[in-house]
C-alpha cells in the first residue's frame, strides 16, 4: 500500500511560523485571534501564531455552546496554558439557541450544527477587529479536500496556515510542537454535537484517507489505479465522492465575468498592496 | 593583496537573499539598500539581487501598476549606490514598443550597464508567467568593469543550452537569480533548494565556470520560496556555505578569474562542445 511521503516538521513549523510572521507585518494588522477547540489544528495553528509573533499578539477564545463536550474547554485551556496565551472564554449557547428559535432550526442537528459554527466565526471576526487582528484559520488539507467543513464557519479565516498540510502532517508537528499528549492523541471532533467524531461522519479517519487524497490529488491516480494500489473499494468511493460533492467549497463564491476587468480572473493583484 | 576591482585578478560578489514584498516597493527597496551597505562593508564589489528583487515575484497582474522603464526615477536610489558597489537587481521592465520583461539589470557606476530579459517564462502548475511578460529577444553577457557575466533568470538555468552558449561567449561566471518557490518534504533543506544546488552544480561543471546564485526567501501570496543561496567555483566546489532556507542572508565569496582559468586548462569541456550536433538537430528539426 502507498504511503503518505513524511514530512521534517521541523523545517514546516519554522516554515509556518515565518508565513504567519509575514502575513501579519504584511497586512499591517497587529495580532492573531484564534478559536481554541481543544482540538489539534486550532492547537498547532496557535503555537504555530504564538512562536511566530509572540504570544502578547496572539489572542485565543474558547466558544463552548450548550452541546459542546465540557472536555473541549479543558483541553483549550491546557493547551493555552502550554503556549502561555490568555484564553477567553465566550459562551455562545444562549445566542445560538435564541437564533436557532428565530430560524426554526433547533432540532435539525446538521443545521444547528452549522449555526453554531458560523457563530463562532462571528465571535472571531468581532474580537479581530479592535485589536486590530487577523483571524487565524485552523482548517487543514484533508478536510478541505473532503469539504469537511461549514462554509463561513470554521472554513472562514484571513490566513490558513495548516490549509496545504494533510491531517497526518497536523499530528506530526502537534508532536514536535510539544502540545499536550490528550490532545495530540484525541479524535477529531468538530464538536458541534455530542459525540460527533471526523471518523464518525466521513467513515474513514485521516491517517487512513490521507494517503488516497494524497494519490489521487497530487499524483493524479484514478479509480482503477487506487484499486490496483490495493485501497479498499469503500474507502477510494467514499474519500472521491467527497473530493467531488464538496469541491465547491475550495473557491466558494463565483463572480460573474462580464467585463475584461474582472477581479481575480482579468485582474489578479497583490493582496498587501503599499498604503 | 589582488585587486578586487581588476577583471583578471579577484572579484569579491555578495549574494543577497531577501524575502520581498509583492507590491511593497518602499520595503523591497529598504532590503536592498540595507543589504547592499552590508554587503559593501564585507568588500564585495558586485551584489546579487534574486529574481524581480524590487517587486517581488508572484505580482500578476500587478506587473501593469509595478512595471519599471530605464529611466524611471524610481531607479535612483539604486544608481546612487551603485557607485560604491556594482549591483544585480530584478524587476519587471516596460518595453518602449509594449510588453513587459522579466529583467535583469546590471548596475555600476551610476549607469545601467547591462539587460538580461528572461528568456523561458515558465507557464505550467504554480507558474504562470507567459501570461503577464513577454521573453526576451537575446542571449548575450553582460559586461562592467568587474567582467563579463552570464546572466541567467531562474527557468533560463533550467534550459542548459543557455549556460552552454553563453560559456562559448566566454563569461567569466554565471549569475543565477532564482525567486524558486518550494514544497517541503522530509529532507532538510526545501526539496526544490535541493533541485536548485543540482542545477547549479551541473552549470559550474558542465561550463567550468563559477556560479554565483541568488535565490529568494520568504512568502508571497501563500508560497514559501526556498532561500539556500550559494556559489560554486568552476569545478562545482562551495566558495561559501549555502545560505540557510528561510531566513534572509548575505553570502559573501571570492571568483577568482585565474583559478577558474586554471581549471578551463585542465579540463577544457567547454572548448569541446560539438555545436555540429546542435546545427544538425535544429536541421533534423527543419526537414
Amino acid at each position: 500500500m502507498i504511503e503518505l511521503p513524511p514530512v521534517e516538521p521541523g523545517l514546516l513549523a519554522t516554515a509556518l511560523e515565518r508565513f504567519l510572521a509575514e502575513e501579519l507585518r504584511a497586512s499591517g494588522m497587529t495580532g492573531y485571534v484564534v478559536g481554541l477547540s481543544g482540538g489539534i489544528d486550532s492547537a498547532v495553528s496557535a503555537a504555530l501564531a504564538t512562536a511566530a509573533v509572540g504570544r502578547e499578539r496572539v489572542t485565543a477564545v474558547a466558544l463552548p455552546s450548550s452541546t459542546s463536550n465540557p472536555e473541549s474547554l479543558r483541553d483549550a485551556r491546557s493547551v493555552a496554558a502550554a503556549l502561555g496565551i490568555a484564553l477567553e472564554v465566550v459562551e455562545i449557547g444562549a445566542p445560538a439557541e435564541a437564533l436557532a428559535g428565530v430560524l426554526g432550526c433547533r432540532d435539525d442537528r446538521l443545521r444547528f450544527g452549522n449555526l453554531l459554527a458560523r457563530l463562532r466565526m462571528v465571535a472571531l471576526y468581532d474580537h479581530a477587529r479592535p485589536v486590530p487582528a487577523l483571524v487565524l484559520g485552523t482548517s487543514n488539507k484533508s478536510e478541505i479536500l473532503l469539504g469537511y467543513s461549514t462554509l463561513f464557519g470554521d472554513a472562514a479565516a484571513s490566513v490558513q496556515p495548516l490549509g496545504d498540510v494533510w491531517k497526518t502532517h497536523v499530528f506530526a508537528l502537534g508532536r514536535h510542537l510539544g502540545l499536550p499528549a490528550a490532545v495530540v492523541a484525541k479524535p477529531p471532533s468538530a464538536d458541534l454535537w455530542p459525540g460527533q467524531t471526523d471518523a464518525g461522519e466521513l467513515g474513514f479517519d485521516y491517517p487512513t484517507v490521507d494517503p488516497v487524497l494524497f494519490c489521487h490529488h497530487e499524483r493524479g491516480m484514478g479509480r482503477a489505479e487506487l484499486l490496483a494500489a490495493g485501497f479498499p473499494a469503500a474507502l477510494v468511493d467514499g474519500a472521491l465522492a467527497a473530493y467531488r460533492r464538496n469541491r465547491f467549497k475550495w473557491r466558494p463564491i463565483v463572480v460573474a465575468r462580464t467585463s475584461a476587468s474582472c477581479i481575480n480572473i482579468d485582474r489578479i493583484l497583490p493582496r498587501n498592496p503599499e498604503r | 593583496m589582488p585587486n578586487a576591482a581588476s577583471p583578471r585578478g579577484e572579484l569579491v560578489v555578495a549574494l543577497a537573499q531577501i524575502a520581498t514584498c509583492p507590491g511593497q516597493l518602499r520595503h523591497n527597496l529598504d532590503r536592498h539598500l540595507e543589504m547592499a551597505s552590508q554587503a559593501r562593508r564585507a568588500g564585495a564589489r558586485l551584489v546579487v539581487f534574486p529574481e524581480l528583487s524590487l517587486t517581488g515575484y508572484l505580482l500578476a497582474h500587478g506587473v501593469l501598476e509595478l512595471a519599471f522603464g530605464l529611466d524611471d526615477p524610481r531607479l535612483a536610489p539604486l544608481l546612487d549606490a551603485s557607485r560604491e558597489t556594482a549591483l544585480l537587481v530584478g524587476l519587471p521592465l516596460r518595453e518602449p514598443d509594449g510588453g513587459i520583461s522579466n529583467a535583469a539589470l546590471l548596475l555600476e557606476a551610476g549607469e545601467v550597464r547591462g539587460v538580461h530579459r528572461k528568456l523561458y517564462l515558465p507557464t505550467y502548475g504554480m507558474f504562470d508567467e507567459g501570461r503577464y511578460f513577454v521573453p526576451g529577444p537575446r542571449l548575450a553577457p553582460l559586461e562592467c568593469s568587474l567582467g563579463r557575466f552570464g546572466v541567467l533568470i531562474c527557468e533560463d538555468s533550467w534550459h542548459l543550452s543557455c549556460a552552454a552558449i553563453l560559456a562559448q561567449d566566454g563569461v567569466d561566471a554565471f549569475l543565477v537569480v532564482a525567486g524558486g518557490p518550494t514544497e517541503l518534504d522530509d529532507g532538510a533543506e526545501p526539496a526544490g533548494s535541493r533541485r536548485w544546488h543540482w542545477i547549479v552544480g551541473a552549470t559550474a561543471v558542465t561550463t567550468v565556470r563559477p556560479v554565483f546564485f541568488a535565490n529568494r526567501c520568504g512568502w508571497e501570496e501563500g508560497v514559501l520560496f526556498g532561500g539556500c543561496s550559494w556559489a560554486v567555483d568552476a569545478r562545482g566546489g562551495s566558495l561559501a556555505p549555502p545560505a540557510p532556507a528561510l531566513e534572509e542572508a548575505l553570502v559573501v565569496a571570492t571568483l577568482s578569474h585565474a583559478a577558474a582559468a586554471r581549471a578551463r586548462t585542465l579540463i577544457p569541456i567547454p572548448y569541446a562542445e560539438r555545436f555540429d550536433l546542435w546545427r544538425s538537430a535544429l536541421d533534423h528539426e527543419r526537414d
